[in-house]
C-alpha cells in the first residue's frame, strides 16, 4: 500500500470538513480512483465538483489518468481565483 | 548576473514602497506596479457590495508558481530586472491592497507595463489562492474559469 496527503481548500476543504488527510491507496493508482475514493470516505465531498476540480500531484497540476508516486502530496481544489 | 525576486504568500500588510526598494538596482530607472485591492462597491457586470474576502493559499505550491510565472516573464522580457510578485491572505476589507506585482527595467520602453500585466494575467490563472467573498447577501466562494494543463 501507498500512503499519500491529501489536501483540500476553498469550497473542496468545506465540503470535505477536513484540510488535508492520510489515505493508504494501492500502489498504481489514478488521480481520478484516489477522487473516487475520497468520495466515498467524505460523504459530503460532492462528484460532480471533484470531477471538475483542479488536481495537484507534489505541488504540481496533472490529469485524471496520472498515476500517483508513492508517498505523494495530492491537492484538490476549484480554479483558482487570487489577485 | 541574478536580478532580484520576491515571491511570497503573506499575512501581514502589503508594504509597497518596501517591495518597490527590494527589486531596485542601480540600473534600474522604470517600475510598473500593479496592486488589486478589495472592491467594496462593484458597479460592472452584477453590481453588489462586499463586506470582506476571505483569501486562503496552498502555499508552497503558489510560490513555485510565482516563481515559474516570473521565468515566463524573463523568457519573454529579457530585460527586466526585478520581479517581485506578493499575495496577502486572510480576511481584507475594501480598499485594502491584495496583491502585488511590480517588475522593473532600465527604462520603461523595454516591456516594463507589459511585464506585469502578465503577471497579474497569469496568476489568476496558475497560482492557487481563493477567495471568499461576504457581503449583505450571504458569502460565495468565488472561482476562477482557467483550468492549467497538466504541468503547466
Amino acid at each position: 500500500m501507498n500512503p499519500v496527503k491529501v489536501l483540500f481548500f476553498a469550497t473542496l476543504r468545506h465540503q470535505a470538513g477536513v484540510r488535508s488527510t492520510e489515505i493508504e491507496i494501492p500502489e498504481g493508482i489514478t488521480v481520478r480512483q484516489l477522487k473516487e475514493r475520497l468520495v466515498e470516505r467524505f460523504p459530503g465531498l460532492d462528484w460532480q465538483v471533484m470531477d471538475h476540480c483542479l488536481a495537484s500531484v507534489n505541488q504540481e497540476y496533472c490529469a485524471d489518468e496520472d498515476i500517483i508516486p508513492p508517498g505523494a502530496e495530492v491537492a484538490f481544489f476549484p480554479p483558482v481565483s487570487g489577485g | 548576473m541574478s536580478f532580484p525576486e520576491i515571491f511570497a504568500i503573506t499575512e501581514d500588510e502589503l508594504d509597497l514602497n518596501a517591495l518597490l526598494a527590494a527589486i531596485t538596482l542601480d540600473s534600474t530607472g522604470a517600475a510598473a506596479i500593479f496592486t488589486g485591492m478589495v472592491r467594496g462597491v462593484t458597479v460592472r457586470n452584477h453590481p453588489h457590495e462586499t463586506t470582506y474576502l476571505e483569501y486562503e493559499a496552498y502555499q508552497p505550491m503558489a510560490e513555485a508558481k510565482m516563481k515559474q510565472v516570473a521565468e515566463e516573464i524573463r523568457a519573454r522580457w529579457p530585460s527586466i530586472e526585478g520581479i517581485a510578485i506578493v499575495q496577502r491572505v486572510g480576511r481584507l476589507y475594501p480598499r485594502t491592497p491584495t496583491v502585488l506585482i511590480a517588475c522593473t527595467a532600465a527604462h520603461r520602453d523595454t516591456g516594463v507595463f507589459e511585464a506585469a500585466r502578465y503577471g497579474i494575467d497569469r496568476l489568476k490563472e496558475i497560482v492557487p489562492v481563493w477567495k471568499k467573498e461576504v457581503g449583505p447577501q450571504g458569502e460565495e466562494w468565488v472561482e476562477g474559469d482557467y483550468h492549467p494543463r497538466p504541468g503547466e
